[in-house]
């Protein structure tokens, strides 16, 4: 049977696709995230953690593997020579903050941290901020590809974004070191607000390399 | 027949000259981006390269013999070899210049050794042409940019589809520059011996029959694919990359404002029909390639605000312009003497 994805048209609709679906990936990971912050503060590790925490592994596993085919595609095929090296960065940047959503919602399965009731609202706002941030960085990444106009214009709202949460997470890390809780406990939750805002930080780090792309991008 | 394939041989090697030179201007910006190989680029050049030669070389073969109708074989070689030698010099030094400018410099140059007066209409209209050919070449490059550049903004295609039109537009601009560049240069590679051309004419099978001028166009072809294999990739080092950093569509404009221009310049039907619309017409006159490629590279780094540009690297080439004619015309007198005086050749029929 003759093979059709010989063609170089098929390989690149293929490869199109594989850089589609790594966006999708990302904003995915936002939204089952989210659902993760919400069952932990209300259940701890319950089952339903432990199932939402596997439909987040499967999204970074497959993520992976979207990279690498990218990856490997965008070299064998030769293509967009002249961006091909900003681009391979590009797509280490989204697997990257996948990884971190992965990390962090690992972290909470093992260490299982106790947050008191009243920090639940600005940890829950916090998480909505990264989340929104993440989600943002992924559609004005997918943009790049093909509307330069409109990655400014999301570039614009993660910069925001990551701004409110990192106020956010200040006003957080004030609370709970204002609190009465003991100091190790203290400094865990702290370490849990830091790493959930390291991953704004890093979209905002994407979108810094994603404009510069975008100057070399413009003909 | 064999004294005339021996004095062909400096056409032969002007011819080899210009593959190595010229071909810079039709793919190298497309291989200096990487987004064609140089092989396959030097294939498609090289065959319509011929096809060019063959069937459209000769038009702008009548303006190089009203400049001077070099009537000797020995003549015609000693001219010949002199240009090419004044083009290998500019090339060893690794800037890239043109052709016509040197066979007109030599054709020049027989005309004073002889004491004959060079036609100065046909000579200022070569002049013009290496004026205004850069800058047509320019406003073609500018105004396809503009239109490209807004296209791409409407369209929102996903950068790998633009990958592949870019690609395929490459593939067919090559294949229109090598036309272009035979059609329009390879008068200068062996015009100068069509008045003594003894070759006979060629049978290919019974479809085609290649006139004798055609044959002599054709050995001018394959002598300009041979330079393009072996040594266009050091001229396409300074051209492809180093003049402005551009990205591989603004690629694709310079070799298509390049090839456009050639076109422009060799063809008789584009020149009667501008006559028969009472505008000014375009001579089919050999223009520099390199000049068209350095135009649209110019024209397009200035509507990018001009920051981009290596200046000093253009100003190395348009001295490399100044001085090509220049040393092929002293190079040509000073052969015509040797010739005449030292291997007794006749060197001017009267």
């Amino acid at each position: 049977m003759f093979n059709v994805k010989i063609s170089l048209f098929a390989r690149t609709r293929d490869l199109e696709h594989n850089i589609d679906s790594l966006h999708d990936k990302i904003i995915e990971m936002t939204m089952v995230f989210k659902e993760a912050v919400d069952i932990y503060l209300q259940e701890q590790r319950s089952e339903k953690y432990r199932q939402t925490s596997k439909k987040i592994k499967i999204i970074e596993h497959d993520s992976d593997t979207l990279r690498r085919e990218i990856e490997s595609k965008l070299y064998e095929q030769n293509l967009i020579p002249d961006l091909r090296g900003n681009i391979l960065e590009l797509v280490e940047n989204l697997d990257r903050v996948i990884n971190l959503f992965d990390e962090v919602a690992h972290k909470f399965y093992i260490e299982r941290p106790k947050i008191p009731e009243e920090y639940h609202s600005k940890l829950k706002e916090l998480v909505n901020q990264v989340a929104d941030c993440a989600e943002n960085m992924a559609i004005a990444s997918r943009a790049f590809f093909r509307d330069l106009v409109t990655l400014r214009d999301y570039s614009k709202k993660v910069y925001l974004l990551e701004h409110q949460s990192d106020k956010t997470a200040a006003k957080l890390r004030n609370e709970v070191f204002d609190s009465d809780l003991d100091l190790a406990h203290k400094m865990q939750i702290n370490n849990f607000i830091e790493e959930v805002a390291d991953i704004a930080d890093l979209a905002e780090d994407c979108i810094d390399a994603l404009l510069i792309f975008a100057i070399k991008r413009e003909i | 027949m064999l004294e005339y394939l021996f004095f062909l041989s400096s056409g032969l090697f002007l011819g080899w000259s210009l593959g190595a030179n010229d071909a810079s201007n039709i793919f190298g910006t497309a291989v200096g981006t990487k987004m064609l190989r140089f092989t396959t680029a030097a294939i498609i050049a090289s065959i319509f390269l011929v096809l060019g030669a063959v069937l459209s070389g000769q038009n702008t073969a009548e303006t190089l013999n009203t400049l001077g109708e070099v009537n000797t074989l020995a003549a015609a070689f000693t001219v010949s070899l002199s240009s090419a030698l004044a083009v290998l010099m500019m090339l060893k030094s690794g800037i890239s210049v043109s052709i016509s400018q040197a066979i007109v410099g030599g054709i020049i140059g027989w005309n004073v050794y002889n004491h004959k007066p060079t036609d100065t209409e046909t000579l200022t209209n070569i002049c013009a042409t290496w004026i205004f050919c850069p800058i047509i070449s320019g406003v073609i490059a500018v105004g396809l940019y503009i239109c490209v550049k807004k296209l791409l903004h409407h369209s929102k295609v996903h950068i790998l589809w633009q990958d592949m039109a870019v690609r395929v537009g490459m593939i067919l601009t090559t294949a229109l520059g090598g036309f272009a560049l035979g059609a329009n240069n390879m008068a200068n590679v062996v015009g100068v011996f069509i008045d003594s051309n003894v070759l006979s004419p060629l049978k290919l099978g019974n479809v085609y029959t290649l006139s004798s001028t055609q044959v002599l166009f054709l050995l001018g072809a394959i002598a300009a694919c041979v330079g393009i294999f072996t040594y266009s990739q050091k001229a396409i080092k300074t051209v492809g990359k180093n003049v402005l950093s551009f990205s591989p569509t603004v690629a694709w404009i310079v070799i298509l404002s390049q090839s456009l221009v050639l076109i422009l310049f060799s063809s008789e039907n584009l020149e009667n029909f501008l006559i028969s619309m009472n505008l000014p017409p375009l001579p089919a006159v050999p223009v520099s390639s390199t000049q068209a490629v350095i135009g649209a590279i110019v024209g397009i780094g200035l509507v990018k605000g001009g920051k981009g540009i290596k200046w000093s690297l253009i100003l190395r080439v348009v001295s490399g312009w100044v001085a090509t004619p220049v040393i092929a015309f002293i190079l040509s007198f000073i052969s015509l003497f040797f010739m005449e005086n030292v291997f007794k050749q006749t060197i001017f029929i009267p």
